[in-house]
């Protein structure tokens, strides 16, 4: 896992994200950051980080996708999330929880939250069609568009 | 004197609710016996009392019991383990639900085997006498019986010559580095005549890398991967055939994270004089994934 410093900038942005509960009209949904890239995607309420990623057509390093394997860990950079099943110690180890490892697949947003991917590991979009990951939009699409870029910022909802 | 089959896996669950539900509705397992924190099933198709334990409490393998032809077997195999430098002992009858005496082993690969030639015989559910082909009261995928399993050792040619040595298995098949460098990397192993009992392959000593219930042909196959799209159970690969064993199959994890296999189609049978098959390494993935012929990053890094 990178340091958190490398992340200053996008940090920085966040800051007021990731220490804020959610709007009024948008009960319990959380955004998700993903460092480095800055993507953002909306976790629904009772949602994981792994199913908010799936559905915004978002694709990384998992496995069992059922909390048994931690290949989907990844470092839980800012906020807080909660765990609704038990983990298995072998799995998510205390130690690794106070380090801020968090396994994906498991793991419901309570705050916006900031994440980053394991070393080696990089988000990829299976659903390009629907969110092109090509340049930004000409101007004056940018506030119907949802997947306008912002700088290395991106919402996708 | 031999081992017969694979009688009971004994696995650790997070959740046993909802295991009970994976493995009786989704599967088709009964539950014949539970006490707090635990479960005993069976498939349809089986004999024996049980051959699946659910413990609650973590995930991922507590020990494989296999069932030998008599007592007497027991003693001879517990002799030979001892004097390959297996670590030994003994458990009572009664120890396992409805379970003889029997030998405990800690394998090489710090796996615990149990060798026992007594469980309580409850029947199948269609029975001995002019017998239907299923039970009408099957429920979701209806796996047949627990098949075999497939686990993780960091020295698997070891762990092989352990089997063949000490319990009378042979490799029908296997993966080496090469032809002329033939390092074990992985190896699939028969006590009976099915293409594999037990398969091995390297990996984190003392892991379950899946376990597999028997179907009856690729029907029954792509009908298991409907119900695990119904019922929202995550699919590792599949339906598709592995060049190995040829057997066709859907990977899949119980809720806990634990890998599964639904197994159908027998590639052959080994018989005794049937001459093991080598892959090369480097023809792994068509060995594991004969279609694709491409390995997931899941297949080698996901055990519980």
């Amino acid at each position: 896992m990178r340091g958190v410093q490398e992340h200053g900038t996008v940090l920085t942005r966040l800051a007021t994200l990731t220490t804020t509960r959610p709007e009024e009209g948008r009960d319990h949904m959380h955004e998700v950051t993903i460092l480095p890239d800055g993507l953002q995607v909306t976790a629904a309420e009772e949602e994981t980080v792994l199913g908010a990623l799936t559905r915004a057509g978002l694709k990384y390093r998992v496995g069992c996708k059922r909390g048994g394997c931690g290949i989907c860990k990844v470092q839980l950079v800012l906020g807080e999330v909660r765990y609704e099943r038990p983990i298995a110690e072998s799995v998510l180890s205390d130690d690794e929880r106070v380090e801020g490892i968090c396994l994906s697949c498991r793991a419901v947003p309570i705050t916006n939250i900031a994440i980053e991917l394991q070393e080696g590991d990089r988000l990829r979009r299976v659903l390009g069609f629907a969110y092109p990951n090509s340049a930004p939009p000409p101007p004056g699409r940018a506030a119907s568009n949802p997947t306008t870029r912002n700088d290395r910022k991106e919402r996708i909802t | 004197m031999s081992v017969m089959r694979l009688g009971y896996v004994h696995l650790r669950v997070t959740d046993l609710e909802e295991a009970r539900h994976h493995y009786s509705n989704i599967l088709g397992m009964s539950v014949v016996h539970e006490e707090p924190g635990k479960l005993h099933l069976k498939c349809w198709d089986e004999w024996d009392h049980h051959s699946l334990v659910l413990e609650e409490g973590g995930v991922g393998l507590v020990k494989l019991g296999y069932k030998c032809s008599s007592d007497d077997d027991l003693g001879q195999f517990e002799k030979r383990c001892s004097q390959f430098g297996a670590t030994t002992g003994r458990f009572s009858r009664g120890e396992n639900m409805t379970v003889g005496d029997g030998v405990r082993i800690t394998l090489p690969s710090e796996h615990t085997l149990e060798l026992f030639s007594e469980m309580e015989f409850t029947g199948t559910d269609t029975g001995t006498i002019n017998p239907e082909a299923w039970p009408r009261d099957m429920r979701g995928v209806g796996g047949h019986w627990i098949d075999h399993a497939l686990i993780a050792a960091e020295d698997p040619g070891l762990v092989e010559r352990f089997f063949m040595e000490c319990l009378d298995f042979r490799p029908a098949e296997r993966v080496v580095e090469s032809i002329e460098h033939p390092e074990v990397v992985g190896t699939w192993m028969t006590c009976g005549d099915s293409p594999h009992d037990l398969a091995v392959i390297k990996g984190p000593n003392a892991k379950l890398h899946h376990f597999a219930y028997h179907l009856e042909d690729w029907g029954a196959l792509l009908r298991a991967g409907d119900i695990f799209s119904m019922d929202d159970v995550p699919i590792d690969i599949g339906p598709t055939r592995h060049g190995i064993t040829r057997g066709t199959t859907i990977y899949f994890f119980d809720p806990s994270g634990n890998r599964n296999e639904v197994f159908a189609g027998l590639g052959y049978r080994v018989h005794k004089d049937f001459p093991t098959i080598n892959w090369t390494v480097d023809q792994l993935a068509k060995g594991i994934f004969y279609h694709a012929r491409e390995l997931n990053d899941r297949f080698t890094t996901v055990f519980t």
